[in-house]
């Protein structure tokens, strides 16, 4: 195994006045990968190799990304995780919202343009596929960005989970009648730039822009330095006022940057250490390690120590991070609505996860696509389909959404095309949302981001402008809750969206080349949009308690207990008989 | 009130307690009636009874030092390991009881009309000790002190073990109390039963006592094969299936033919519920296996009665002339012919 060094990459002093186009060909393939040193897997690569590489670019650049799905067996599509893709929301990636999944040896263009800096991620977004390899970081940088000059260097440390067995396998065995807990895969090992033991070889009386990302597929890690602090300046992509933390807690998908001023004395190294949430397992397998660790290298002489313990986690409290733009919460909401989450059992068994009652499942014909040949009917959800959740925005309403976490774990929920205020955030139990408890107040200047861990039985208000139309998942980050369910769709301002977005024809051609239903509504009936016979439609709930089946048998039980019963009485009272004869 | 009495505790010991208690209420009574006649022989009457107790007082001794060998081995161990297994050895435990009960069972209710001969043939039995017995005849000879001894150890284990299980959850002050109220509650219906069972007419008591001891057998078969699956589930889920609650994910929808999320008789000791599944074999989550072999196990006790039912009647139809006779040489001690029998005596004394 290669140890994969920090790559480091000096601040480009040239500020180029036209912004650039920045072209990636990208073929998916299998190869085979070790990061962990305990397990030869295969994992899903990029011209056949992985780690995949980071994309890297300048805020203005166009992104063109030519992907060719090069597995032999299994679809593929690429998300860029917080990239807003305002006017291009056909390229945010989730098959079955926004696009066709793309076929063995099929092609496809993603093309577009990012002004946002900050630091994102991308990934498959076709079932649970990206834990078995498909992501990376996605770097914009910012030369003229309010921290520009206040670092010396930019540096990327990526965080992941890592699984030995690929997710169909893990799949099959988390969403079946052999798991009604829906108890979630635990990972084998922790992970830091995709690989163990990461060095990051600093200079005395610098100060470096870090910025990492957290691509695992359930695990949140605690994340600190020894010997040092960090001043958080960006959380997913949005800057915010400087913040001190010792310690800070990533959830899947959840990004930080932050500033870290090295010591003027080399005399010794330190220990980078990741340590992966345990309270998010629901069995601590035998030797799990759950921490993963790198050194902060002042001196390659030096010996590089172990981490020492640390008594408590305590991480700092994203709550409290001020936006740099100062932007106040947006008030009077336009839409108001609130989901509830829960995870409870169907008719086959498997535990699946709920938005107020519904567990997502894919609809016939991209949503996107439906909304954009819907007419008039865009507006209606119905024609999204009953199972995926559907919500519709108009464009420029403020959106706030209540989420009520029933369940008794934690969930990073990610909103696809947005950063959102996280205008409250109760503490573990807290119950149901009430507006009217005094206790619960609002931020005044709420942090934004896009991913958002909401506590065990608690409570969130999340507000957003729908000033992006296209259409949106709503969805836990955990790629296992993904797959049993907790995602909804939101669909916002697509009147506008018809009005001013076209789907490129290689989008097209890749349903098309399936024989995949490119108009219709979820349940590709173009005739009436209303019509939604044949829509694909969940798993049926488990019977209630006795149907048709059960009382019949019941009653053939007991039956059969009487009759064996007077067959003993009889037999019994013969000589009864007998006698009184 | 956790503190000192924890209700499962109470429930399951309660639940043991009883289901043994019925069985060796029944025996006694089984015996007072059968042997303690004035014209019978009163030395069998206390060796049969003395063998109900040695086996109560055998299954209870074992059940004490296993359980007190588990609950230490528990406790030091600190984990659960009993439970992996526990639903195997319940199933096994269940299905072998509930054949005893039935072969008890038919044998009790042919007593009845063959009063006499099986008294005479137990009381030579147990004075023929240097005769050569095969190996049926010393089953039917122990078999009195076998199936308390194995109804103790059934009940016994199951209760060491949830008491165990649902330790983990209460302190150990908590613990003697239930266990005592527990077994004095159990064994006073118990006494309840074999004095109520005294007064009745000897042949009504023995059709209801079989009657319900056949209710009883048919839940155990059925809860033998039910914990079986049970045990198969737990397999292919990984834990104790029973003690993560009575709702979804507490049972094998492919297996269910109902299923209701409440009533468990084994979540929590079951409280009532375990009692109704204890006497007649309650699931609030019956299983195709569960049904099926409840209601075969009901088809297979008609066919035999009924089968008995006409070759009695037909014997009796052509040993009626000889019977009188038959009656006063042998006075029932003659195998193969159905003399006199205990409704008939009672009934004369009566009269």
């Amino acid at each position: 195994m290669r140890p994969l060094a920090v790559s480091f990459s000096v601040l480009s002093l040239i500020f180029s006045v036209v912004a650039k186009t920045v072209t990636y060909d990208f073929n998916v393939t299998y190869t085979d990968a070790n990061p962990d040193g305990q397990f030869s897997r295969r994992v899903i690569g990029i011209n056949g190799k992985w780690p995949i590489p980071t994309i890297d670019i300048e805020k203005g650049d166009r992104v063109v990304v030519n992907l060719v799905n090069g597995l032999p067996d299994v679809e593929t599509s690429l998300h860029f995780h917080g990239i807003f893709q305002n006017g291009t929301a056909y390229m945010d990636g989730p098959a079955g919202v926004t696009q066709c999944p793309l076929g063995p040896g099929q092609k496809m263009t993603y093309n577009f343009t990012v002004n946002q800096p900050g630091t994102y991620w991308y990934h498959s977004h076709v079932k649970g596929q990206y834990p078995d390899g498909i992501r990376a970081p996605f770097i914009v940088r910012d030369p003229k960005g309010p921290y520009a000059g206040k670092y010396d260097e930019e540096v990327v440390i990526a965080l992941s989970d890592w699984y030995h067995d690929e997710n169909p396998i893990l799949f099959s065995r988390f969403l079946s009648v052999g798991n009604p807990t829906g108890a979630e895969p635990v990972p084998n090992s922790a992970l830091m730039n995709e690989t163990q033991g990461m060095p990051f070889n600093v200079l005395p009386g610098k100060t470096y822009m870090v910025r990492m990302v957290n691509m695992a597929a359930f695990a949140a890690q605690y994340f600190w330095i020894e010997g040092h602090t960090m001043r958080i300046v960006e959380v997913d992509g949005e800057y915010t006022e400087e913040a001190e933390a010792d310690m800070i807690y990533l959830t899947a998908a959840q990004r930080y940057s932050f500033l870290l001023t090295t010591k003027n004395d080399t005399s010794q190294n330190f220990a980078i250490v990741g340590s992966m949430d345990q309270d998010l397992f629901d069995a601590v397998p035998d030797g799990l390690n759950p921490n993963v660790t790198g050194h902060l290298i002042y001196d390659s002489s030096k010996p590089l120590p172990d981490p020492e313990d640390v008594d408590a986690f305590e991480p700092f409290d994203d709550f409290t991070l001020v936006p740099l733009d100062g932007e106040y919460l947006w008030e009077d909401p336009t839409y108001s609505f609130s989901l509830e989450v829960l995870m409870d059992n169907l008719g086959d068994g498997a535990n699946y996860a709920f938005f107020n009652g519904i567990t997502y499942t894919p609809p016939k014909v991209p949503t996107l696509y439906s909304a954009l040949n819907a007419g008039n009917l865009s507006m209606t959800p119905e024609i999204y389909g009953r199972d995926t959740n559907p919500h519709v925005f108009k464009h420029h309403d403020v959106v706030e959404l209540v989420v009520n976490n029933n369940d008794p774990g934690k969930h990073p929920f990610h909103l696809h095309g947005h950063t959102f205020q996280l205008a409250y955030r109760s503490d573990d139990d807290a119950g149901l949302y009430n507006a009217s408890d005094p206790s619960v107040t609002f931020s005044k200047k709420p942090m934004r981001r896009d991913t958002v861990l909401i506590n065990p039985g608690g409570n969130m208000v999340l507000r957003f402008r729908a000033d992006n139309p296209g259409v949106w998942l709503f969805h836990c980050h955990i790629e296992w809750h993904i797959q049993s369910g907790l995602v909804a769709t939101f669909i916002e301002a697509p009147d506008v969206m018809q009005q001013t977005q076209k789907l490129p024809a290689d989008h097209l051609e890749v349903c098309t080349g399936q024989n995949l239903p490119i108009t219709g509504n979820a349940a590709a009936k173009t005739d009436n949009y209303l019509d939604l016979t044949g829509q694909n439609l969940s798993v049926p709930p488990l019977p209630a308690g006795f149907t048709a089946r059960g009382i019949v048998a019941l009653v053939f039980s007991i039956v059969a207990a009487f009759l064996g019963l007077a067959a003993i009485a009889v037999y019994g009272s013969q000589e009864l008989k007998h006698k009184t004869a | 009130m956790p503190n000192v009495f924890a209700v499962p505790v109470f429930f399951i010991v309660f639940r043991e307690t009883l289901e043994t208690a019925i069985i060796a209420s029944i025996l006694l009574s089984f015996l007072k009636q059968t042997f303690d006649t004035p014209d019978s022989d009163r030395t069998a009457y206390i060796r049969l009874r003395r063998h109900v107790w040695l086996g109560l007082i055998a299954g209870f001794g074992v059940i004490l030092a296993i359980g007190a060998g588990m609950i230490g081995a528990f406790y030091s161990l600190g984990v659960d390991a009993w439970a992996k297994s526990e639903n195997l050895w319940e199933g096994i435990f269940c299905l072998i009881a509930s054949i005893i009960i039935t072969i008890m069972g038919a044998a009790i209710l042919r007593v009845s009309k063959l009063q006499s001969k099986w008294q005479k043939k137990i009381t030579q039995a147990l004075q023929a000790s240097n005769k050569k017995t095969t190996f049926g005849e010393k089953l039917e000879k122990y078999s009195l002190f076998i199936l308390p001894f194995v109804t103790i150890l059934r009940e016994g284990l199951e209760a060491v073990i949830f008491v165990g299980g649902v330790g983990l959850s209460y302190p150990a002050s908590s613990f003697p109390i239930p266990v005592i109220t527990g077994i004095l509650a159990g064994s006073a219906i118990g006494v309840i039963l074999y004095k109520g069972g005294n007064r009745f007419h000897l042949q009504i008591f023995l059709i209801v006592s079989t009657g319900f001891l056949y209710l009883v057998a048919a839940g155990l078969f059925s809860r033998g094969v039910w914990t079986l699956e049970a045990y198969s589930y737990g397999k292919l889920v990984g834990g104790d299936v029973a003690e993560t609650g009575a709702g979804p994910g507490s049972y094998d929808i492919r297996q269910s033919v109902w299923h209701v999320n409440c009533c468990s008789p084994n979540y929590n000791g079951g409280g009532g519920w375990g009692i109704f599944n204890a006497l007649f074999g309650w699931q609030n989550s019956a299983t195709y296996g569960s049904v099926i072999s409840y209601n075969l196990y009901w088809i297979a006790v008609i066919i035999y009665f009924i089968f008995m039912y006409y070759r009695e009647k037909k014997e009796a139809e052509t040993t009626q002339d000889s019977d009188l006779e038959a009656d006063n040489k042998n006075r029932g001690l003659v195998p193969g012919k159905t003399p006199a029998h205990a409704g008939v005596e009672v009934d004369e004394k009566s009269n």
